[in-house]
């Protein structure tokens, strides 16, 4: 059977602590390329990241760079409306930057959930690894517990700046919200879904999740 | 390429002269010497000449042997003599020698490249021409402003500085080497700061630096209700900051000239506001003070800046009140450009996508410097209202690009602006925007909504989120 071609757009959040990296690591997954110039986000910056996730899929990323001051919390919640997913951010080499890492995961969940009423997906990243290994090196066990704890679907230590890990991150977090969207379908038509039928509409999704 | 580096060069000229000046300045400890620098009118008149000189150098005799100088003219002009004419050589002789036929060909093809080269150094020189031609012109006018604001308008602010001529001398540009006066003068001094009371907020500032980095903790409840934690952050942002404000001029970052300069000022600030602290945003407007005003005088600016009405609101994220800012902004946005609004509206498109990053750093971030001060020259005429003029302003210029694209190039378009966006058709622009609606004033609009809001906050609280 011919499976029609599929696209989705997600808008995702990237957030996290003041100077963590998070514009920059927008730039090495869009754009290729890090420059240690980059000038503090004022409010948001943006980015589209086209993926061409199988194919039948195509998957467009709306990257929203959200300031990381605290102070603009109450200003920049107004972004995460419509959110389908997030990274959330912090720099091995600065501790309190992982402080906030729960501050900032119980702020979302506070003001984002999905049609369903379920938290969106959320993937930690523990950037600057280039610069901080040892710190997370023995710490990985305590790592997958925090993130079982504080519901984030997964962790990566990335750099930006030796392109660690990104894309990684980026396929792990595109993955859970794609799952996510068949469990919305499913919620909202229970009566199509049913993996053996082969009905069109749902017929890229399981495919997607079988695939990853 | 070539228009960057030039506008490059002209800053980077405009910086060191105030550098320099600010240099001489505390050699004679006069502090505000921007009355007396007469040479002025030298430095500007000699800079024209030297260019007459050295163009007329380049383009007066083209037989003279290449100086040192002239290398980028070498680059470009007769290098065929040099290299390509190897073609004319006979071969070595231990080679079979070239036919007459090929030889012919040679030759020609020569004579070609040379025809070529010669008419790119024409159309290369000419418009060389017309650039100096035009610096000339601009420097002139230049020489002759700094005159006036120095001669005419400074002396006599009180009573000239909102004349028509004035007014209209001022939409043109401050001159580089009198901006910072004309700034301080027009931001003024509600706050009644002195240089004492500045080095008594640095000097505290400095002691908190001291003791945080000896983990010493004697800063104890001196200003109730912020915690030596928060304290602690603000000035970690800062450091944080100063980094990554105008990164490419390397003058702010540790180790360049203004580093301490910015540090002093926003530790300052965090002193003397502690109910404000260091937001955001606040790094990049002390930078451009700091590139017009010495240290103290700067900091007097920043403060009394920040105090407005505007900027208190959005410093203080006092949510509420920047949206009432946006929708006063909304009004005149879809009183000048209806189409262009209807088309944000339909892609969502609301004015805190784009209007936080230009509100918050003035323009200084999204604007080439030289032109973010050109407008910062008219924020300090007209006020608030400037920046939302601005802003419209740059909408209408980009308004047939804009219609055409979606939520997600529009936001990044406008959150990165072109960067050789041009003075003179912007200010056009700007120049274009009505700032009246329904024969109301920004200002009237502005309290007539708060008015609603509040009204609102009262009636309804949970309508609010």
């Amino acid at each position: 059977m011919q499976v029609p071609h599929k696209e989705h757009l997600y808008k995702l959040l990237v957030i996290g602590d003041l100077g963590v990296g998070k514009t920059s690591i927008i730039k090495r997954y869009v754009h290729q390329n890090f420059s240690s110039h980059y000038r503090a986000t004022i409010g948001v910056d943006f980015a589209l990241k086209v993926l061409h996730w199988d194919p039948e899929t195509v998957v467009r990323l709306q990257l929203w760079d959200i300031a990381g001051q605290e102070r603009f919390g109450n200003m920049t919640r107004v972004y995460y409306r419509e959110a389908m997913g997030a990274f959330i951010v912090f720099d091995v080499t600065r501790p309190a930057t992982f402080e906030a890492v729960a501050k900032w995961k119980n702020d979302l969940d506070s003001k984002l959930t999905l049609p369903n009423g379920k938290p969106v997906s959320v993937v930690l990243l523990a950037n600057k690894c280039d610069q901080g290994k040892e710190v997370l090196l023995n710490n990985g066990l305590k790592m997958d517990q925090f993130c079982k704890e504080h519901g984030f679907v997964g962790w990566f230590e990335t750099s930006a700046k030796e392109n660690i890990n990104i894309d990684e991150a980026s396929r792990c977090l595109v993955k859970h919200i794609l799952a996510n969207e068949c469990d919305l379908i499913e919620s909202i038509e229970p009566d199509i879904v049913k993996p053996h039928l082969t009905s069109s509409k749902v017929a890229p999704c399981w495919w997607v999740m079988q695939q990853s | 390429a070539m228009h960057i580096s030039t506008a490059l060069l002209f800053m980077d000229r405009n910086l060191l002269a105030r550098k320099q000046n600010a240099r001489l300045d505390k050699q004679n400890d006069l502090g505000w010497k921007l009355f007396g620098k007469v040479p002025l009118r030298e430095n500007t008149q000699k800079d024209s000449k030297k260019i007459q000189k050295e163009y007329e150098d380049k383009t007066g005799r083209p037989s003279k042997p290449p100086s040192p100088k002239q290398n980028v003219r070498k680059n470009l002009d007769f290098e065929p003599l040099s290299t390509t004419a190897l073609i004319l050589e006979d071969r070595p002789a231990n080679l079979p020698a070239k036919p007459a036929e090929e030889a012919q060909k040679h030759r020609q093809q020569y004579e070609e490249m040379v025809v070529q080269a010669k008419k790119r150094e024409l159309k290369e020189a000419q418009r060389r021409k017309k650039q100096l031609e035009e610096r000339c012109r601009v420097e002139e006018s230049i020489g002759n402003a700094v005159l006036t604001w120095n001669n005419e308008i400074l002396p006599n602010w009180e009573t000239m500085w909102c004349s028509r001529k004035v007014r209209d001398l001022w939409w043109q540009g401050i001159p580089p080497s009198v901006r910072g006066k004309v700034w301080s003068l027009a931001i003024g001094n509600e706050l009644n700061i002195t240089h004492e009371l500045f080095d008594i907020c640095l000097a505290r500032a400095k002691e908190r630096w001291r003791s945080l980095s000896t983990g010493g903790s004697e800063v104890e409840s001196e200003d109730a209700g912020f915690s030596a934690a928060d304290r602690e952050a603000s000035l970690e942002l800062i450091k944080l900051d100063i980094s990554r404000t105008f990164p490419n001029l390397c003058i702010f970052q540790q180790g360049g000239p203004y580093h301490d300069m910015l540090h002093s000022i926003l530790g300052a600030y965090t002193c003397y506001r502690p109910d404000v602290g260091y937001v955001q945003g606040m790094s990049f407007i002390a930078a451009v003070l700091i590139l017009n005003l010495d240290t103290a005088d700067a900091f007097i600016a920043f403060s009394n800046l920040l105090n407005k009405p505007c900027q208190m609101a959005f410093f203080r994220v006092d949510h509420g009140l920047m949206l009432t800012y946006f929708a006063a902004f909304e009004v005149f946005f879809e009183e000048n450009l209806p189409k262009l609004f209807a088309h944000f509206k339909k892609n969502n498109l609301t004015p805190d996508i784009y209007l936080i990053d230009w509100i918050f750093t003035l323009y200084s971030k999204s604007l080439p410097l030289d032109l973010a001060c050109r407008i910062w020259d008219v924020f300090c005429r007209d006020g608030e209202e400037f920046l939302f003029r601005t802003a419209l302003g740059i909408l209408k210029l980009f308004e047939d690009i804009l219609t055409k694209m979606d939520f997600i190039h529009m936001a990044q378009f406008l959150t990165r602006l072109p960067e050789d966006l041009p003075a003179e058709e912007l200010f056009a622009s700007i120049a274009t925007i009505q700032m009246q609606s329904r024969n109301k004033k920004w200002a009237q609009v502005l309290t007539a909504l708060q008015k609603d809001s509040r009204e609102m906050e009262k009636g309804s609280p949970s309508l609010r989120h």
